[in-house]
């Protein structure tokens, strides 16, 4: 088995396969989702910068309203700011939490139904190694007769198929060709039955 | 040597602002870029969307593009990396391959069965190529479908030579067990 094989094996494959579907590239397309994705990377720093300062410019506001309350009011109203901002942004983090914990269980899920996905069905295991045994039975049956000229072994693999596998599509294939050499070899009896008559009638 | 003078000059071209210069390295390498994004993939048939993807990214890289590898290599290495983003991409959307063929309809015609043990043994190819590592893979199609020298072998997948036979030699053995049978 060697490296030329394996690689002539690879490149019939692939004629087999022929090329893909051609794509038709656009320009017009492509400097169009260039820009796209240049305003996305440019700008994106700009819009974190402009959220911040809207956030600090939201945190700084309660310190800019008129003082009219003495001391100790002042104090009052500044502590229920805090509570309330502090209220707020727990708020904000449980929410964050939550999202998080969502998309890790969302993963979670993707990846059973990943998992679940790529366990093979057992019937269908069977039914592909089955298939794939008679496959490989014709496939050297083939060999031997087209290859190596050896009818008679070739005969017993075909039949040997017929008899494993008798409603297997391989089997049908096997069939085909036990008729093919059958007809093939009754072709060449008749020849020499004729060539005989005509030796004896001379 | 006269296509690497080409290139060049395209390049040149592109870095002075010609845009249309990119039209002709499109047209010059698109078939082979989604040739081999065809086969890194498993043949699917259809590589419109990572055709497109490998020549964004090449539009919006090529000012960058440090010229020391052929422009082919550099599309080249752009096409694996997003071969290898897109297969996880895919794999998390649990998108099947799709059958060449469909064998019902093959086993109306008369020349059928032929047909359907081409249709096996590319599947065969097909299945045993797809369960090798990306690493080997990638190796296996640029060595013997791209046909590629491994000078630049080496060169697109960024290892040393050495590290290249090694990938070859494993995913050759691993073939070999494979696709004893077809061999």
């Amino acid at each position: 088995m060697t490296e030329e094989k394996l690689k002539h094996l690879l490149q019939k494959a692939d004629s087999f396969a022929g090329p893909p579907d051609t794509a038709r590239i656009n320009l017009s397309v492509l400097r169009r989702r260039a820009h796209h994705r240049h305003i996305k990377y440019s700008l994106a720093p700009f819009a974190a910068a402009a959220i911040l300062l809207i956030a600090a410019a939201i945190w700084k506001l309660p310190a800019k309203t008129p003082d009219t309350a003495p001391g100790q009011d002042k104090i009052a109203s500044l502590e229920s700011q805090i509570t309330k901002l502090q209220a707020s942004t727990d708020a904000a983090i449980d929410l964050i939490h939550q999202v998080l914990e969502q998309e890790k269980r969302q993963s979670q899920l993707n990846e059973l139904q990943a998992q679940l996905a790529s366990i093979p069905d057992p019937l269908e295991e069977i039914q592909q190694q089955v298939d794939k045994t008679a496959f490989i039975l014709v496939y050297q049956a083939d060999r031997l007769y087209r290859e190596l000229n050896q009818t008679e072994s070739a005969v017993e693999t075909y039949k040997r198929v017929i008899e494993l596998f008798p409603e297997n599509q391989w089997a049908q294939v096997a069939r085909e060709r036990l008729t093919e050499i059958k007809e093939k070899q009754s072709y060449k009896i008749d020849l020499k039955g004729d060539s005989k008559w005509k030796l004896q009638n001379v | 040597m006269a296509e690497t003078i080409n290139d060049e000059l395209l390049v040149e071209q592109f870095n002075r602002n010609k845009e249309s210069a990119f039209e002709s390295i499109i047209e010059r390498y698109s078939a082979d870029v989604a040739a081999l994004a065809n086969r890194l993939l498993g043949w699917p048939g259809d590589v419109e969307d990572i055709t497109q993807d490998v020549f964004l990214a090449a539009f919006v890289g090529l000012k960058k593009f440090r010229r020391d590898c052929s422009l082919k290599t550099w599309l080249f290495t752009i096409t694996i990396n997003k071969c290898r983003s897109y297969k996880y991409k895919r794999l998390l959307r649990l998108r099947r391959l799709p059958k060449i063929t469909d064998k019902a309809s093959l086993s109306l015609n008369p020349g059928a069965h032929g047909e359907l043990m081409k249709t096996e043994t590319f599947e065969r190819v097909r299945h045993a190529i797809a369960t090798l590592p990306t690493k080997y893979r990638e190796a296996v199609v640029l060595r013997y479908l791209q046909e590629l020298p491994t000078d630049e072998i080496s060169k697109i997948l960024r290892i040393s030579k050495n590290t290249l036979h090694v990938r070859l030699s494993r995913a050759r053995e691993y073939l070999k067990q494979e696709l004893a049978e077809l061999m």
